[in-house]
């Protein structure tokens, strides 16, 4: 079985804000509803300007599955895990909920779950890309800003999205080595 | 369930996670990919036993998009989107993810109720079926033998079930059905309706120049436009966007414009002036195919884009450079007619206008333009009402000049109802609509409950409407429904099924099952057109479309054709009085209305008052989602937008309270202090402020708008102007 490197392409330009994301994840991942938890969301960006000449941008975010994990790096239990197509993971029966994971991230991307007693991030719906379904988050967007795939196959959509365009990734200068991948 | 382990992931995880698993339809798809991969052991395995996907069909707005529910052991355990659905471009927005709380909600109805208390107090006691029908029944017949047939009126809106119960009223011999268009898009239904004899669809994917104005497309949902206008063919599109908001269209959109509210009719009368005195137009187009055209060249010329300016705020270079810009890239430019369109008195000649530039463009069925709509036939199910004498005709029958006979208007019904003439209405039948949050001036809808002697309400919440009804019949949701097929037009018609998913929770009824008890209950010759099951009713529907009932199966939807069909109105009549597009309007002249569009300039914002606008977020529907636990997550509160420096000017500070004062109501709620908005309106959501203690997350969640609007109305399609009003705005 060959490894694969699962990665997240975004165009935020053809986000709207509309938070399908949001809410298909919450229900895919049973994320406590009205505790303000998400495993993921969209940011408005600043307004930028004065009435009647104003821009805005909206940029979904998440767990950016980095490749170099400060929030395995901390976690004292080994409860954080990445598997072998990189994607990071909670063990939830090994986590003791000191958060340390949660400071440790640079995007804010965890949050403590009451329910199951243990931090809880995007997991790229694990349970369903296995079976060659994509993230609940990717299905359901609208206007298809995301893309999910496989960088180690250069003929997967996202592979071919990195050729093409230019990207960026978040808070580069963290050295956290972003499997999520912004087209500019 | 079994669960084979990966190395490190340990079972409590995977228990949760599975109990999110895919259905078994997709499995089946993957299945060989799937069994090497656990053969492997690389990844995890996950047993689907008991869960099964079920074709369907969103219910949480009008759209209704196509679903694949994931249900396991009678439960819904997710709603994806059906990626064949092609009117929805295989995509589900936040609220119709969301659909799992409208059947697992607490706040539902349960069984069926009859009042205990004050209309309105919320006390109610349990009832069963039986009892309620009977009652329900027995009222019905009270009220004829009293003031006839007509003295019950039949409010509903949209929806799969809804035809079974304006059935019902004509068989029971109400004229007076009063439905949600005039609430809606009455006006712009007339508008268009006029000009080329049908309300066509814009074809956005195709469009190279798309003018959006009154239609805020990112947030206010339309499928397939909200999608293509973002994804069509990538930078290829234009998009100039009007609106007193700074909304997420405007955001995305390459033009925005802070129009003064109810002037879109100077903005687009001066672009038609520009496109006909530079000679811009489609003569050959307008020749062939319209009526009008010199009798528009007399009549524009007073529209200048200088005078435009001093109406709506746009400089006329920009109107001028648009005006140039739109024609050139015509026939593939739109002037985008929206859906809603209950904003001004003056909203049917708009709508005109709008789409008499298009006309004058040759943007007709043609690619990238306006396409006239198209529908699947399916077998339409007869039924025979039975025939009443001295029944008179509608109660707001005379009242605007093209009344729609099955929707009638909320306004001037209302009043009339109010008056008592010209004769009595005193019961009152509703299903799933609510008036009390979805009419202007509450406070009038209230009058109007109030002096009924009976009030029947059929819905799955206990919303406002079922606060002040006698007798509340649960109904059971769209997830819990088998409903008729159902056959979409457009510029990409498609048939749709929804499909049960799960058995209806506690002792909620398809709205079908409620109408065959009532009908059984007052003769046997009203249940003759009743007698049938859904099965045999789809069943008669696809009778001769053997192809579609497949294809429901197979994929839970149908459509013949991708791609637009263009061109299918050339050389054809049309459904005007020319039979060709009208830019001169025979029948208006003949009825007294402008036969060309006229402006006429909307009331003047008083000094130390605000206009009132309304506009949606793309996470409510109207008054009916604001309850539900996902998205009442994401607009917690409604909000008072007022612009930055009116709010310094008045000292007021962002998320403090502030009191809205209208003519009608005063309503509390928290201030936005944003640059979004112009500084002469003020903007707040729909949805909030209800009255009843019914609904657990709006409880102590102010700001009703249906308070505070009063009930201005156009007068030729009977649409309600709901941005004619003004109010103060003060510290609370």
């Amino acid at each position: 079985m060959k490894v694969k490197r699962f990665a997240m392409v975004l165009d935020s330009n053809k986000c709207i804000d509309c938070k399908a994301c949001t809410v298909a994840c919450k229900v895919e991942n049973n994320v406590p509803v009205e505790e303000g938890n998400y495993r993921n969301w969209v940011s408005e960006g600043a307004l930028r300007g004065k009435f009647p000449d104003l821009g805005q941008s909206f940029q979904p975010g998440q767990c950016m599955q980095c490749a170099n994990t400060p929030c395995d790096h901390v976690c004292p239990t080994g409860a954080t895990w990445v598997n072998k197509d990189g994607i990071v993971l909670v063990d939830d029966h090994k986590c003791i909920g000191c958060k340390y994971c949660m400071t440790a991230c640079p995007y804010n991307a965890r949050y403590y779950n009451e329910t199951t007693g243990a931090v809880d991030k995007c997991t790229f719906c694990v349970q369903r890309i296995y079976k060659g379904r994509q993230p609940a988050c990717v299905e359901t967007c609208p206007t298809k800003v995301r893309v999910f795939g496989d960088l180690n196959d250069p003929e997967s959509e996202v592979s071919k999205l990195l050729v093409k365009h230019a990207y960026r990734v978040e808070k580069p200068e963290m050295g956290t080595d972003p499997f999520l991948f912004y087209l500019i | 369930m079994t669960i084979a382990f990966s190395k490190k992931l340990s079972r409590r995880n995977f228990i949760l996670a599975s109990s999110c698993a895919i259905g078994a339809g997709s499995v089946a798809m993957m299945g060989h990919r799937y069994k090497a991969l656990a053969a492997s052991k690389e990844v995890f395995e996950l047993n689907d036993a008991g869960s099964r996907d079920v074709f369907t069909s969103c219910g949480m707005c009008v759209n209704k998009c196509g679903v694949i529910a994931r249900v396991r052991n009678g439960v819904i355990e997710k709603l994806d989107p059906n990626p064949n659905y092609i009117k929805s471009r295989g995509m589900l927005c936040a609220r119709g993810n969301a659909g799992l709380d409208t059947v697992y909600s607490p706040d539902r109805l349960k069984y069926p109720m009859i009042r205990t208390g004050e209309r309105g107090e919320g006390k109610f006691r349990r009832a069963s079926w039986e009892e309620a029908l009977d009652l329900v029944a027995d009222k019905l017949e009270g009220l004829a033998e009293k003031y006839t047939r007509a003295g019950t009126v039949f409010v509903s809106t949209e929806g799969f079930q809804e035809h079974f119960f304006t059935t019902f009223a004509e068989c029971y011999g109400s004229p007076n059905t009063l439905r949600h268009p005039t609430l809606c898009l009455a006006s712009n239904i007339q508008g268009f309706g006029a000009t080329y004899g049908t309300n066509p669809t814009p074809d956005v994917l195709n469009a190279d120049y798309l003018i959006m104005s009154g239609a805020n497309r990112s947030e206010a949902l339309v499928t397939p436009d909200s999608i293509d206008m973002i994804t069509g063919e990538g930078g290829k599109r234009k998009v100039v966007y009007l609106d007193p908001r700074f909304t997420k269209t405007a955001a995305k959109a390459d033009e925005w414009y802070a129009i003064k509210p109810g002037t879109d009719l100077a903005f687009i009368l001066a672009m038609t002036n520009v496109i006909v005195s530079e000679n811009l137009h489609n003569r050959k187009f307008v020749d062939d195919m319209a009526v009008g055209f010199d009798e528009l060249r007399e009549h524009i010329g007073r529209y200048t884009p200088e005078w435009a300016e001093g109406e709506c705020d746009i400089a006329a270079a920009d109107i001028r450079r648009i005006a140039r810009e739109f024609a050139a890239a015509a026939p593939r430019a739109v002037y985008y007619q929206g859906r809603r369109s209950s904003f001004f008195d003056n909203d049917t000649q708009m709508r005109r206008a709008m789409a008499i530039l298009n006309v004058i463009v040759g943007n007709w069925d043609t690619k990238g333009g306006m396409v006239p709509g198209s529908k699947i036939a399916l077998e339409k199910h007869d039924y025979l009402a039975p025939w009443y004498d001295g029944v008179p005709l509608r109660l707001d029958d005379g009242s605007a000049t093209y009344l729609s006979n099955k929707d009638g208007s909320w306004k001037y019904f209302r009043d009339r109802v109010l008056e008592g003439k010209p004769y009595p209405v005193k019961g009152m039948m509703v299903y799933k609509q609510n008036p009390l949050v979805s009419v202007a001036n509450r406070q009038k809808t209230l009058e109007m409950m109030k002096q009924m002697e009976f009030i029947c309400t059929i819905d799955i919440t206990m919303n406002d409407t079922a606060t002040y009804s006698d007798v509340i019949l649960p109904e059971a949701t769209y997830l819990e429904r088998q409903d008729p097929i159902e056959s979409q037009g457009g510029i990409l018609p498609v048939v749709t099924t929804r499909n049960k998913c799960i058995e209806p929770m506690y002792e909620a009824k398809p709205n079908l099952w409620i109408m065959q008890q009532l009908a059984k209950r007052l003769s046997d010759e009203i249940y003759a057109s009743f007698d049938f099951t859904m099965e045999e009713y789809r069943h008669h529907q696809l009778k001769k479309r053997p192809d579609i009932a497949k294809a429901l199966k197979k994929n839970g939807v149908f459509y013949e054709k991708t791609t637009p069909t263009y061109g299918t109105t050339t050389g054809k009549r049309l459904r005007t009085k020319s039979g060709k597009i009208e830019i001169y309007s025979e029948k208006y002249a003949e009825k007294g209305l402008d036969p060309l569009p006229v402006y006429t300039r909307p009331n003047t914002v008083p000094e130390g008052r605000y206009r009132m606008i309304l506009g949606r977020n793309a996470y409510m529907t109207h008054g009916t989602t604001a309850n539900n636990k996902y998205l009442q997550e994401l607009v917690p509160e409604n909000s008072l937008w007022l612009n930055i420096d009116e709010a310094r000017k008045r000292g007021l500070k962002n998320g403090q309270m502030v009191k809205v004062k209208s003519s009608l109501a005063t309503e509390h709620l928290r201030l936005f202090v944003t640059e979004k908005i112009r500084p002469d309106c003020v903007y707040m959501a729909h949805g909030f402020g209800v009255l009843t203690k019914g609904q657990r997350l709006l409880q102590g969640k102010p700001g009703s708008d249906a308070a505070l609007i009063e009930d201005n109305v156009e007068p030729i399609s009977g649409n309600i102007a709901m941005h004619q009003t003004f109010v103060k705005v003060d510290a609370a």
